[in-house]
């Protein structure tokens, strides 16, 4: 049976190559030529379609096969490690050159190549047409096209078939996505020029390189690339490029045609500052990535593109100053990325999940930022950036716990009023963290502490509570997380008028209801206000999370259990690292820095970066930096 | 070969909440009982002569660079006998480990938690030790350089509190029962700061170029922790004068319930209580981490953590090994403040003699 549809398939080819050979116009001994040319050349490929002649031709072409499989296995090793599509253009113009060194008659048409029958290829490759290379024949072309977009149930993949108006014409079809590709684009640069803008006359004498050519004179695209395999074209064509197939040439060209929907450059929605840029990223990521070069101008800045996700494709950009960020680290965060195998990625929250080194902890080990200006001051840092297409903020690593307690603003800010925010950032830490524990065992196990008048008013506030303390704490704190969780779900004004209900009207009515003590929602109301003064949002849940277990260790011990929580939290954080670097670094281990970890100095005395990066360069500025300052001592002051 | 390394200030900080830690329980009543008015310069003298035993020890380190007291002791007295010796030190960690587990969970009954069982305290202090182990001690090492600037700050804090309360008079006659007296426990004092010796057994956890600096390690160590003793001694006395300081179980507790600043600072012995437990919980995890390291060199064991749930609950049956509170007083006083200088001081200075007259040493050759 098999048999059957192998001479079956056989027959088809021969019937195609038949009309191929007179669709288009041959020289006489054109044919014998290429076939004498194959038999000279030093590559597999040729060597094996030389011996054609001697071992019989269907032998010979499977041997051809074999070679052009083999090549393009080399090819897609080459292309493991970096699928970027622009890369894929400079291969493909290399390939380019190659050919065009090796075949010394340019204008002379080659001989097709035969397509593989479907069914063999899927034995000899992965089994997946996606693997597949580009036939010279535009329908064998449609029917893979076909196979792999479902094109019958698939109905925003748009195939638009017209001919190249060139002298003969060329037939052709172009493949794109409805929705992710700019239509003007499509209509006016690509299908305009083609079929419109030519001369009539036109003649395309390079034959043998049809898609070169129609690429070097005829399509203006800026991003055009001349691709054979279709793994590379389609992860361009999922990507909203345009791909066109012309009759006769093994390779398809695909151009940047990508113009999707997308959000604008909006302002930080949980990262707003009063001073300073209000630019925010959005899903985009060559927006994203473009908003920080605009702010680093440097050709040091590199941006390497990853993709991750064996079903979702995502393009990972990962961002770094050349000569200045630690090639290790640079390496280390390449490598955890290209070691993920998982389909789907999507945004930069699963990718943290990934890649960071203690999930289980409760501190993240990895930056989030919705803010370009701050991705740009960590990059001069030799931090290294991630920004996960479609995802509207960056990742940073490593990371230290005082970097997260840092806010862009400290730094726009003159020093004493940098230094205030900081100072009370530190203190709603404390607060957040400790108030309700405090509170509890102050209540519960060490009324001395309180005045008299203060104790009785307690008491007074808490006599008609029928509940313990613990009990109503934790009423309180989970009807505030309920307030808090509404009010993120809730859409706008709503989330706002739930906020205001919740908190007034339901805390008064708690109070007076008797059910929870007045004292009681003063504890929570600060507590929750210190938890919104912390400015990572992620390390503000993992505090909120840690308060609950302060606060059962004070219910049990009291002040004893509050410090036996401090010991561990402070172990806990101790031991932890991100890509290496300890979570307490600058101050445990102790490595030298400049004063930038609780409190902040001026910026101009600032002048080496932090040590633990061991960036490669060290020196941010010199002594000193203020230039127009007379009698200097140290660059310190005057 | 150990790869995990504690720097020069983490390693310090170690050593001074690992010998310093008795001035939150019963040292400045102890050191009063045997010096009296002399009791805050005996810290001085005592800590003296404790430095010079230790350098002394440190030049056997020296003769063998990079090798752990275990190591030098089995090179030194042979593989039996050198095992015996190290288990004798190893035991002396343990029960001095054991016994301040017992006084800190009784301390705690007595100024904080007057209703819970004392075993609840015990276990909680017990979980805190087993889960900074079980990170490591780089974790430990850290988490000590980092609280310690915090332990100082309430320290200070608290001891300037009672400034109202100073009378200088009551450190005076200086020498107290007399210098004969002053001089007896001035020797017997130095078993307060056997603890250094610890370092003799850490040497592997520092880098070749810390190694030359652990000499210098337990110097600073030793300096912070007279100042330590002697400014909390001089305090006490100067608050609650002799004979008044030989009857309070814990001192400190005792000065911090005296601090009254006007009507909303008094009674604010609970938030200091939370410095010394904290400092409790380090002591204890320190102390164990030593015990469970001379026994990982002296069995050649390449990790401790198998060991970790074993030796707690080791140590909680010693803890609860004395009758009352009194008894795990006296023995802890007689053993780690008294006596216990023998075992600390005393072996390494036997191994010390048996080095230099036999002129053994890879240096030394």
């Amino acid at each position: 049976m098999a048999n059957f549809w192998e001479k079956l398939e056989e027959k088809l080819f021969n019937f195609k190559n038949a009309r191929y050979q007179e669709k288009f116009i041959l020289e006489p001994g054109n044919e014998d030529k290429t076939e004498d040319k194959g038999e000279g050349k030093a590559e597999d490929k040729g060597e094996a379609k030389g011996q054609a002649k001697g071992e019989g031709e269907e032998k010979a072409l499977d041997k051809a096969k074999d070679a052009d499989q083999d090549k393009g296995r080399e090819q897609e090793k080459d292309q493991a490690g970096d699928k970027d599509k622009e890369q894929n253009q400079a291969a493909a113009g290399e390939k380019e050159d190659k050919e065009r060194d090796a075949d010394q008659d340019k204008n002379k048409l080659k001989k097709p190549r035969k397509p593989l029958p479907l069914h063999k290829q899927k034995e000899k490759r992965s089994g997946k047409p996606e693997d597949l290379y580009v036939s010279m024949d535009l329908e064998t072309n449609r029917e893979y096209l076909n196979k792999i977009y479902a094109l019958s149930k698939n109905k925003d993949m748009i195939i638009r078939d017209f001919y190249i108006a060139t002298k003969p014409p060329l037939k052709a079809f172009l493949i794109f996505i409805d929705g992710l590709t700019d239509k003007n684009i499509i209509n006016n640069d690509i299908l305009k020029s083609l079929m419109v803008l030519i001369d009539e006359g036109e003649i395309v004498e390079e034959r043998g390189r049809l898609a070169e050519y129609v690429m070097e004179h005829l399509l203006p695209g800026h991003d055009v690339a001349l691709l054979d395999q279709y793994r590379s074209i389609l992860d361009l064509v999922n990507y909203g490029n345009t791909a066109i197939f012309i009759e006769g040439c093994d390779k398809s060209l695909v151009i940047e045609t990508k113009g999707w929907d997308r959000r604008g450059v909006g302002i930080p929605q949980t990262e707003e500052v009063i001073f300073g840029p209000h630019e925010a990223f959005n899903e985009t990521l060559r927006s994203n990535t473009g908003l920080i070069r605009k702010a680093l101008r440097n050709e040091k800045l590199i941006t390497e593109i990853q993709k991750i996700g064996s079903r979702t494709n995502v393009d990972v950009a990962i961002m770094y100053i050349d000569d200045l960020a630690n090639p290790k680290l640079v390496e280390e965060v390449k490598h955890r990325i290209a070691s993920i195998k998982t389909d789907y990625i999507g945004v930069a929250g699963i990718l943290e999940q990934f890649i960071e080194d203690a999930p289980f902890k409760l501190a993240p080990q990895v930056l989030t930022t919705e803010r370009p200006d701050r991705v740009v001051s960590f990059l001069v840092e030799g931090h290294v950036a991630i920004i996960v297409d479609g995802s509207a903020q960056a990742l940073i690593v490593p990371v230290t716990m005082f970097s997260l307690l840092h806010s862009p603003e400290d730094y726009y800010l003159r020093v004493p009023y940098g230094n205030f925010l900081r100072v009370l950032r530190v203190l709603a830490l404390f607060i957040t963290l400790l108030t309700p524990g405090l509170y509890v065992s102050v209540v519960n196990f060490h009324q001395e502490m309180i005045p008299t008048e203060l104790l009785l008013a307690i008491a007074a506030a808490h006599v008609i509570v029928p509940f313990p303390t613990i009990f109503e704490l934790f009423v309180m704190e989970f009807a505030f997380e309920l307030i808090r969780e509404a009010g993120v779900r809730v859409p706008g004004v709503i989330g706002n008028t739930i906020g205001i209900v919740g908190a007034l009207i339901l805390g008064q009515a708690a109070a007076q209801a008797g059910i929870i003590s007045p004292i009681l929602i003063i504890v929570v109301a600060i507590t929750g206000l210190a938890s919104f003064a912390i400015p990572n949002y992620s390390i503000s849940f993992g505090l909120r999370f840690i308060r609950f277990v302060f606060t059962i260790l004070a219910a049990f011990f009291g002040f004893f259990g509050i410090s036996g929580g401090l010991f561990l939290f402070l172990v806990t954080m101790v031991s932890m690292k991100s890509f290496g670097v300890p979570f307490l670094a600058p101050v445990g281990p102790p490595v030298k820095t400049e004063p930038d970890v609780v409190l902040r100095g001026p910026v101009w005395s600032m002048e080496k970066r932090v040590d633990y990066l061991t960036p490669l360069d060290e020196i941010r500025q010199p002594k000193i930096s203020r230039g127009w300052i007379k009698n200097t001592r140290g660059g310190k002051q005057q | 070969m150990n790869k995990i390394r504690i720097g020069y200030s983490e390693m310090t900080a170690v050593l001074v909440i690992l010998i310093g830690m008795k001035a939150f329980i019963g040292y400045p009543r102890m050191i009063t009982e045997h010096g009296a008015t002399a009791g805050w310069l005996l810290p001085i003298a005592s800590g003296a002569l404790a430095l010079g035993l230790w350098l002394i020890i440190a030049r056997l380190l020296e003769r063998f660079p990079g090798k752990p007291l275990t190591a030098i002791t089995e090179l030194l007295l042979g593989p039996g006998l050198g095992i015996a010796v190290n288990l004798i030190m190893f035991c002396y960690f343990l029960v001095t480990t054991g016994l301040l587990l017992r006084i800190f969970s009784e301390s705690v009954i007595l100024s904080l938690l007057p209703e819970t069982p004392l075993s609840a305290i015990a276990v909680f202090y017990l979980f805190g030790a087993w889960y900074a182990l079980y990170y490591g001690v780089e974790a430990l090492a850290r988490s000590s350089y980092i609280a310690l600037v915090y332990i100082g700050i309430g320290l200070v804090t608290s001891l300037a509190a009672l400034f109202p309360y100073y009378d200088f008079r009551m450190i005076f006659p200086v020498m107290g029962f007399g210098f004969g007296s002053f001089l007896k426990s001035s020797v017997f004092e130095i078993s307060s700061f056997g603890e250094v010796i610890a370092l003799a057994y850490l040497v592997s956890y520092f880098s070749s170029s810390d190694r030359a600096k652990i000499k210098k390690i337990g110097v600073w160590s030793m300096g912070v922790v007279i100042l330590l003793f002697t400014s909390m001694v001089t305090v006490y006395l100067m608050v609650l004068p002799y004979p008044t300081s030989t009857e309070t179980f814990v001192p400190i507790y005792q000065l911090y319930r005296s601090i009254f600043l006007g009507h909303y600072v008094q009674r604010v012995e609970a938030v200091f209580v939370i410095f010394a437990a904290f400092t409790a919980i380090m002591r204890i995890a320190i102390g164990l981490f030593v015990t469970l390291q001379i026994l990982k060199d002296t069995l050649k064991i390449p990790y401790y953590r198998p060991l970790l749930g074993l030796f707690s609950l080791l140590l909680f049956t010693i803890a609860f090994t004395p009758q009352n509170i009194v008894e795990t007083v006296k023995l802890e006083s007689l053993f780690s403040m008294y006596y216990g200088g023998a075992i600390t001081f005393g072996l390494p200075l036997l191994l010390c003699a048996i080095a230099f007259l036999g002129g053994k040493g890879e240096k030394a050759k």
